[in-house]
C-alpha cells in the first residue's frame, strides 16, 4: 500500500489511508463493523487495481520518450561548446568598446576645457584690450568708445575675472583690472558731470549723447533722472511762456474764453510729444519698461505747471468767488448777491474742457506705460506684473494734476446745478403758449437746458461728474419742475356758472375746488376764464411731453455716454454707474404719466361730468312706456339721443383742438365710461313698453355708433351691460330670455347677474312679476 | 420697469470722513474681502448685492462715496435718492467722531426726510487704540434718533448684521408706506410710491 501510495494516488483518495489503518481493524469486534471495513477495503483494492493498470499502460510511451532523450545528449554537448565561444567573443567586444568610448569622453572633456581656455584667453585679451582701449578712448575724449569698453568689462563674467587673478599672470591681470575699475569710476563721474552740464545749459545733442552712454555704465536711474530733468526744464520754460501769453492775451480774441484750457492743453500735449519723440531712444538705450520712471519724473513738473495754470485760471476767472456766491444763494434761496446764470456759461465750459484734456492726457499715459510694461514683463512673474500695475495706478491716481482737476470739478458741479436750476426757473417764468401749439414753450426749453447741462458735464470726460449732474437733473425734474406743473393743474379747469352751481352740490371734487377758486371764478371775466381753460389743457399736454422728453433724453444720453466711455479704462464700471443714474432719471417719466392721469381724471370730474349727467338724466323725461303712435312720432322727431350726440360733440370740440390726440383719446374714453355708468343708472329708473324697449335699443345703437366714431379705444366692452339690458327690454315674453341664457347663450357672455336680469325684466310694464319670479336662471 | 428677480430695491449710501473704512465695509459685505492698503476712493463707487431675508429678495445697491472734501459735491448728489445712509466713523479716531455733526447737517440739507440713517463705529479690531467710547457714541446716536452699530471690516464683525438689519428696517418702512398710501388716496401731484410686495415677516 505504502509504495503504491504515490503522491498522485494519495491525493486522489486521501480517505482510503485512514480507513485501512491496521490498529483500527484489530480493534473491531462487531461483525457489522468488520463487514463494513471489509467492503471498504475491497472497494479500495479495486480502485488500486484500476490505477495500476493505467500506469502499466503508460509504460511504452515513457520508454519512447526516454529513447528520444538519450538521442539528444550529444547535441547538447555541441551547443554548450558554441555558447561558451559566443560568450568569450562578447566579452572581448565589450571591453573594446569601453576602451574606445572612454577615449572619446576624454577627448570631449579636453575640447571643452580647450574652449574654456580660449574663452578665458579671449576675456583676458578683451580685458587687456578694454584696459588699453579705455585709456586711449578717454585720452581722445571718445566717451562712447570708453563706455563701450567699460560695458564690455562689466558684462564679463565676474568669476572669469576672479579666475584670471589666480592664474600665472595674476599681477598683470590685477593691474589691468585696477586700471579698468579706476577708468570705470572716472568715466562714470565724467559722463555724469558732462550730462549735468549739458542739462544745465540745455544742450540737447550733448544731453542725448551722454544720456545714451549712462546705461552702458549701468547708471540707468541716473540717466533717466538727468534726462527727465532736462525735459522738465524745457517743459517749464515753455509752459511759463505760454502762461504769460495767456494772461496777457486780448479778451476779444476768439479763444479768449477758453485760454486757460488751451494753455493746459499745450502743456499736456507738450508732454505727449516728449513721449512720442523720446520713447524710441529710451527704449533703444535703456530697454523696455523704463517709460514709467521717466514719466514719474516728468509728472512732477507737469503737476507744478498745471497747478500754475489752474491757479491763474481760478484768479482770473474769479472761480472760487463765483462758487461762493452760487453756494450761498443755493443755501439760502435768496441772497443779496446773485449771479446771472449766463455769466457762468463760459467758465463752466472752460472747466469741463480742462478736465477733459486732463482725462485724455492721463488716459494717454496709462496706454503708453501699460504697453511699455507689457513688452518688458512678457516673461515676468505675476507679482512683478501686479506691482508694476499698482505703481502705474498710484502715479495716475495720486498725481497733483488729478487732484487739482477733481477739486475744479468739485466746484463745477454745484455751479452747473445752479445754472440748470436758475435757467429752468427763467424758462418757467417766460413760459408762453403760442396759439395753435398744444404745449407751451417751457417744456422744450427745460429739456433743452437739462440736456445742455448734462452734455456739458459729459464733455468733462469724468463719469462721476456726469452721474452727479444726472442726479441733480432727476431731482430738479421730479421735485421742482413737476411741482410747477402740479401747481398749474391745481389752479383747475374753470367751470361755467351753471356748472359751478351743480358742482357745489357734489363734494367729490374737493381739492381743485378750494374756496379761493370759488371766489376767483365768480370774478373772472369770460376772457380770463378761457385763458384758464386753455392753460389747463396746455399743462396736460406739457405733462405728456415731459414724460416723452425724459425718455428721449435718457436714450440720447445713453448713446452719448456709451460713445464717450467705451474706450476708457474701467469703462464697464463707469457705464454701470451711469446706467443706474439714468434709470433713476427714467423713473421720473412714469411720475409724469401718473400726474397726467390725475389731471385727466380731474378734467373729467370738473368739466365733463357736471355737463353730461343732466343730459343723460333727460332720458327720464322721454317716456319709454309708449305705443305705436308715439314710437312713430319719436322716429320723426328724435326726442333724446340726437341732441345728446350734438351736445357731446360741442362739449368735446374744445378738448379735441386743445389736447394732444393721445390725451384726447384717453379723455374720450373716460367720458365714455362715465356715460355708460350714468345711462345704466338712469335706465333702471325708467319703465318700458315693448316698443319703448325697441326705442331704447335704437337710441343705444346710435349712441354707441357715435362714440365708436370718436375714439380709437374699443367701447363695446364699456357698453356691454347696457346692450344686454336693451336685449332684455326688447323681449316678446319673459320666458324668451331663456333663449339667450345659460346653455343657449352662445358666444354671448352675460355681464348682468341673474338678479339684475330680473330687475331689468321688471322694468317692462307688460311683464308680470310672477313670470319673472318663476324664471329659473 | 424691469422684471428682475427681487421684491425690493434699496439704495444705500455710505458717508463719513476719509479713511474710516467705508470701502472696506462694502468690500467685506459684497465680496467677503478685506483688501489691505486700500487706496482712497475716487468719486463714487457702486456695488450690488442681493440678499434674502425670510424669503424676501432684497437687492441692495450700495454706493460707496469718497470721504475727501473735494468729492463732496459729487457725493451730495446721491443723498436725495438714498433709502438709507450709513454714516461711518473710526472708533480709533476722535476726529472722525467729532465731524459727525457736520455730516448730519449734510444729511439734513440733501437727503429726503424719510431716509433711514445708521451710525457705524468701525475698526473695533483695534480695541487698544479706541478713542471714542461706545457709550458716548450710543448716546450721540440716540440723541439724533439714529441706529448705532460697531463693526470691524477686518474681522468681519457685525458687517453682515449691519446691512441685513438695515434691509429689514427698510422693508418695514416700505410696508408701512404702502399701508399709509392705501389709507389715504394720493393727492393730485403727490404721486404714489410704487411698492410691489404683499407680505413678509421680519425678524
Amino acid at each position: 500500500m505504502e509504495e503504491v501510495g504515490s503522491p498522485a494516488v494519495r491525493r486522489s483518495c486521501p480517505a482510503g489511508l485512514s480507513a485501512v489503518r491496521a490498529e483500527t481493524i484489530e480493534g473491531l469486534t462487531e461483525l457489522e463493523d468488520l463487514e463494513r471495513v471489509y467492503a471498504q477495503l475491497c472497494g479500495e483494492e479495486a480502485e488500486v487495481q484500476t490505477e495500476l493498470e493505467a500506469l502499466a499502460g503508460q509504460q511504452s510511451s515513457i520508454e519512447t520518450k526516454m529513447l528520444a532523450l538519450q538521442r539528444l545528449g550529444p547535441n547538447l554537448q555541441l551547443i554548450e561548446g558554441d555558447a561558451a565561444q559566443l560568450s568569450g567573443m562578447i566579452n572581448f567586444t565589450c571591453s573594446l568598446a569601453e576602451n574606445v568610448s572612454s577615449k572619446v569622453r576624454q577627448l570631449d572633456l579636453t575640447k571643452k576645457r580647450l574652449y574654456q581656455a580660449i574663452q578665458r584667453a579671449d576675456d583676458i585679451l578683451d580685458l587687456k584690450f578694454c584696459t588699453d582701449g579705455v585709456q586711449t578712448a578717454l585720452r581722445n575724449q571718445d566717451y562712447e568708445q570708453a563706455a563701450a569698453h567699460i560695458h564690455r568689462y562689466l558684462s564679463l563674467d565676474q568669476s572669469v575675472i576672479e579666475l584670471s587673478r589666480q592664474g600665472g599672470e595674476s599681477t598683470a591681470v590685477d593691474a589691468s583690472l585696477a586700471l579698468l575699475q579706476e577708468a570705470e569710476l572716472s568715466l562714470k563721474a565724467l559722463v555724469t558731470k558732462r550730462l549735468e552740464e549739458a542739462v544745465a545749459t540745455g544742450d540737447l545733442p550733448q544731453v542725448e549723447r551722454f544720456f545714451k552712454i549712462l546705461p552702458l555704465l549701468g547708471l540707468h536711474e541716473q540717466g533717466l533722472a538727468q534726462f527727465a530733468q532736462y525735459l522738465c526744464s524745457q517743459l517749464a520754460s515753455k509752459a511759463e511762456e505760454n502762461l504769460l501769453l495767456a494772461v496777457g492775451s486780448d479778451l476779444g480774441e476768439r479763444r479768449a474764453p477758453v485760454i486757460f484750457a488751451d494753455t493746459l492743453t499745450l502743456l499736456l500735449e507738450g508732454i505727449a510729444r516728449i513721449v512720442e519723440t523720446h520713447q524710441p531712444i529710451v527704449e533703444t538705450y535703456y530697454g523696455p519698461g523704463r517709460l514709467y520712471v521717466l514719466l514719474t519724473h516728468l509728472q512732477k513738473e507737469c503737476d507744478v505747471q498745471a497747478q500754475k495754470v489752474v491757479d491763474k485760471f481760478i484768479k482770473q476767472r474769479d472761480y472760487h468767488n463765483k462758487f461762493q456766491v452760487v453756494q450761498s444763494s443755493m443755501m439760502r434761496g435768496v441772497s443779496a448777491e446773485k449771479i446771472e446764470p449766463r455769466e457762468l456759461d463760459p467758465v463752466l465750459c472752460e472747466v469741463t474742457l480742462m478736465n477733459s484734456r486732463a482725462e485724455l492726457y492721463l488716459r494717454f499715459l496709462r496706454r503708453r506705460i501699460t504697453a511699455d510694461f507689457e513688452v518688458a514683463d512678457a516673461v515676468a512673474a505675476e507679482t512683478v506684473i501686479r506691482e508694476h500695475h499698482q505703481s502705474l495706478e498710484r502715479l495716475l491716481k495720486d498725481c497733483q494734476l488729478s487732484r487739482t482737476m477733481q477739486e475744479l470739478i468739485g466746484f463745477y458741479i454745484p455751479m452747473e446745478e445752479y445754472y440748470m436750476r436758475e435757467t429752468v426757473n427763467k424758462a418757467v417764468a417766460m413760459d408762453t403758449a403760442e396759439a395753435g401749439q398744444l404745449s407751451s414753450s417751457m417744456v422744450d426749453d427745460v429739456f433743452y437746458i437739462v440736456k445742455k447741462c448734462i452734455s456739458r458735464a459729459l464733455t468733462s470726460g469724468s463719469s462721476d461728474c456726469v452721474c452727479a449732474m444726472i442726479n441733480h437733473a432727476t431731482s430738479m425734474l421730479e421735485a421742482d419742475f413737476r411741482e410747477v406743473l402740479v401747481c398749474k393743474l391745481r389752479a383747475g379747469y374753470p367751470a361755467s356758472a351753471l356748472q359751478d352751481l351743480q358742482r357745489g352740490v357734489s363734494s367729490a371734487v374737493s381739492l381743485m375746488q378750494s374756496s379761493l377758486q370759488h371766489g376767483k371764478i365768480q370774478t373772472l371775466g369770460i376772457e380770463s376764464q378761457e385763458q384758464a381753460k386753455s392753460a389747463y389743457l396746455v399743462t396736460l399736454n406739457n405733462v405728456e411731453v415731459c414724460s416723452e422728453n425724459i425718455s428721449t433724453l435718457k436714450k440720447n444720453l445713453e448713446s452719448d455716454c456709451a460713445k464717450l466711455f467705451s474706450q476708457a479704462a474701467g469703462s464697464e464700471h463707469a457705464q454701470a454707474k451711469i446706467d443706474s443714474c439714468l434709470s433713476d432719471l427714467m423713473n421720473t417719466s412714469s411720475k409724469f404719466k401718473d400726474l397726467l392721469q390725475e389731471g385727466l381724471q380731474e378734467l373729467n370730474n370738473t368739466a365733463i361730468k357736471p355737463q353730461v349727467k343732466p343730459w343723460i338724466s333727460n332720458f327720464l323725461s322721454v317716456s319709454h312706456n309708449i305705443e305705436e303712435e308715439e314710437f312713430s312720432e319719436y322716429e320723426a322727431n328724435d326726442p333724446w339721443v340726437q341732441q345728446l350726440v350734438v351736445q357731446l360733440e360741442q362739449l368735446m370740440a374744445e378738448f379735441k383742438v386743445g389736447l394732444s390726440p393721445m390725451i384726447y383719446d384717453t379723455l374720450t374714453s373716460l367720458m365714455t365710461s362715465l356715460i355708460a355708468m350714468e345711462l345704466e343708472k338712469t335706465v333702471f329708473k325708467c319703465t318700458f313698453s315693448r316698443l319703448g324697449g325697441l326705442q331704447f335699443d335704437k337710441e343705444l345703437r346710435s349712441l354707441v355708433a357715435y362714440l365708436s366714431s370718436v375714439t380709437s379705444w374699443t367701447i363695446r366692452d364699456k357698453f356691454a351691460r347696457l346692450t344686454q339690458m336693451a336685449t332684455i327690454l326688447n323681449l316678446e315674453r319673459v320666458s324668451e330670455i331663456l333663449d339667450y341664457w345659460g346653455p343657449n347663450s352662445g358666444p354671448l357672455t352675460w355681464r348682468l347677474t341673474p338678479a339684475e336680469v330680473r330687475q331689468v325684466l321688471a322694468l317692462r310694464v307688460d311683464f308680470r312679476s310672477e313670470d319673472i319670479k318663476r324664471l329659473r336662471l | 420697469v424691469t422684471m428682475e428677480d427681487y421684491d425690493y430695491l434699496f439704495k444705500i449710501v455710505l458717508i463719513g470722513n476719509a479713511g474710516v473704512g467705508k470701502t472696506c465695509l462694502v468690500r467685506r459685505f459684497t465680496q467677503g474681502l478685506f483688501p489691505p492698503g486700500q487706496g482712497a476712493t475716487i468719486g463714487v463707487d457702486f456695488m450690488i448685492k442681493t440678499v434674502e431675508i425670510k424669503g424676501v429678495k432684497v437687492k441692495l445697491q450700495i454706493w460707496d462715496t469718497a470721504g475727501q472734501e473735494r468729492f463732496r459735491s459729487i457725493t451730495q448728489s446721491y443723498y436725495r435718492s438714498a433709502n438709507a445712509l450709513i454714516l461711518t466713523y473710526d472708533i480709533t479716531c476722535e476726529d472722525s467722531f467729532r465731524c459727525l455733526p457736520e455730516w448730519l447737517r449734510e444729511i439734513e440739507q440733501y437727503a429726503n426726510n424719510q431716509v433711514v440713517t445708521i451710525l457705524v463705529g468701525n475698526k473695533i479690531d483695534l480695541a487698544e487704540k479706541r478713542e471714542v467710547h461706545r457709550q458716548r457714541a450710543e448716546e450721540f446716536a440716540e440723541a439724533q434718533s439714529m441706529l448705532y452699530l460697531e463693526t470691524s471690516a477686518k474681522e468681519s464683525d457685525n458687517v453682515e448684521k449691519l446691512f441685513l438689519d438695515l434691509a429689514c428696517e427698510l422693508i418695514r418702512e416700505a410696508k408701512q408706506n404702502t399701508l399709509d398710501n392705501n389709507e389715504s388716496a394720493p393727492m393730485p401731484g403727490e404721486g404714489k410710491n410704487i411698492n410691489y410686495l404683499s407680505c413678509c415677516s421680519i425678524n
